[in-house]
């Protein structure tokens, strides 16, 4: 179909219906309360919720864990099919760019299922195919045998050349790790020129996506510090936004962790960022240093939203707080089915 | 004195023209003014709407509050007119 509406319209009708959706999210004393209940409470929980439908439709061939883990990737992809569907113009490019993470982290989903001989259908069941790379290919990828002829479906994929690069060390040492750095550093760098090819509303995705490398690196920064590393970081770490590897790799070399905090808020932008920097000067677990800036990037995510009302802000927020539910639902429920206590389970969640 | 006469008719004439021309106005650019507003506020409310039928009384009035601009529009017409 050929889009002939231009003006504010499109844009104005996306994001109010992306906003009440945001709105329908779960709220945070329904995470307390599912913290205090058993796996099939939750279940039945879930299933009155927006993921009602998922939950009925795969009731019949799943219980427990499996039905959760399958029924929140269904929704999840089925969501964000339905916001590329929504968005107009300029918009729909820079969903789709943001989404093309998820084939990432299917294409590692696989890989790593492959190399520790899990079952196809279990690899299945947590795939999430909001990408680039839609469920029938995930399909024909997942009924290859060995880790190599994984790497050789992916032919048509736009991140091969990398695949391939990586892919002999990769399947040999059994870690995928450095295969991972390099995919997201092209995602990454794809995302930059997406926001300034001149698209309208480009620089408004680009403030997106130097938020998020900003809080990528930094989150890598104190988890470099927090093991002690003392290898080239540089290559840990993402190009294009505040800070340089170089500047980086400088700062994880720093001794003490109030110079590093330090440096870091004296160049960084956004003051909730600038707070939440503060707030990391006592030493914290590595864990509860992720869910800070997490937290922080989305906070920021909202104030952008709020200044661009009818930019990719509201898609971009939805997307993540959405993408944070159903990570925060499978927590708990994972968390449940491991016999973990509510105290522990909390602290992974993103509330 | 024919002339004076002429000029007296032309000026009744172009004054009775030229209210009709500034009620048209009124009423015209507050009727485009309207339009904007109400180009947002129905995107904004249909979207509402789709995703929650709830809210469409609310949509609707706050999707027809604009209108009130070209009732002044129209008060001022009748205005000129009939003063």
């Amino acid at each position: 179909m050929v889009q002939t509406s231009s003006g504010p319209g499109p844009y104005i009708y996306v994001s109010t219906r992306l906003r009440v959706r945001k709105a329908k999210l779960l709220a945070s004393e329904e995470y307390q309360r599912m913290l205090n209940m058993s796996l099939p409470e939750i279940i039945r929980l879930i299933g009155e919720t927006e993921y009602q439908k998922e939950v009925d439709e795969l009731g019949t061939s799943f219980e427990g864990i499996d039905l959760i883990e399958e029924a929140l990737s269904w929704n999840l992809a089925k969501e964000y099919q339905k916001v590329i569907e929504l968005a107009p113009g300029a918009l729909k490019e820079f969903t789709m760019a943001y989404l093309r993470r998820w084939d990432i982290y299917n294409v590692l989903t696989i890989l790593r299922g492959k190399m520790q001989g899990m079952k196809e259908g279990k690899i299945k069941e947590v795939l999430i195919p909001a990408g680039s790379l839609d469920r029938t290919t995930l399909d024909r990828i997942l009924k290859e045998e060995s880790c190599e002829r994984v790497a050789d479906s992916l032919k048509s994929w736009k991140m091969y050349p990398i695949i391939a690069a990586e892919i002999t060390e990769g399947c040999s040492v059994g870690s995928f790790s450095k295969l991972e750095n390099e995919l997201y550093k092209r995602l990454y760098a794809d995302l930059l020129q997406v926001g300034k090819e001149g698209l309208k509303g480009g620089d408004q995705f680009l403030k997106f996506v130097q938020l998020e490398i900003d809080v990528k690196n930094i989150k890598t920064l104190f988890r470099m510090r927090g093991d002690g590393s003392e290898e080239d970081a540089k290559k840990f770490f993402i190009p294009g936004a505040t800070f340089s590897p170089e500047e980086l790799q400088h700062m994880n070399q720093m001794a003490s962790r109030d110079e590093v905090i330090d440096t870091l808020s004296s160049k960084i932008k956004g003051k909730s960022i600038q707070v939440a920097l503060e707030e990391l000067r006592t030493e914290k677990s590595e864990q509860e240093v992720d869910a800070e800036l997490t937290r922080t990037q989305l906070e920021r995510m909202e104030q952008l939203s709020k200044i661009n009302p009818f930019s990719i802000h509201p898609i971009l927020v939805f997307l993540e707080k959405k993408k944070h539910e159903v990570f925060n639902l499978l927590a708990i429920a994972r968390g449940k089915e491991s016999r973990l206590s509510s105290e522990t389970i909390e602290k992974y969640l993103v509330i | 004195m024919a002339a004076e006469l002429m000029t007296v008719e032309v000026a009744t004439a172009t004054a009775a023209g030229m209210k009709a021309i500034g009620a048209g106005i009124a009423v015209g650019l507050t009727g485009i003014a309207s339009g904007i507003g109400e180009m947002a506020i129905g995107s904004a409310a249909v979207g509402a709407v789709a995703e929650n039928k709830d809210m469409f009384g609310l949509a609707l009035v706050f999707t027809v509050l604009p209108e009130t601009i070209v009732i002044f529009g129209l008060v001022v017409a009748l205005l000129i007119m009939f003063q």
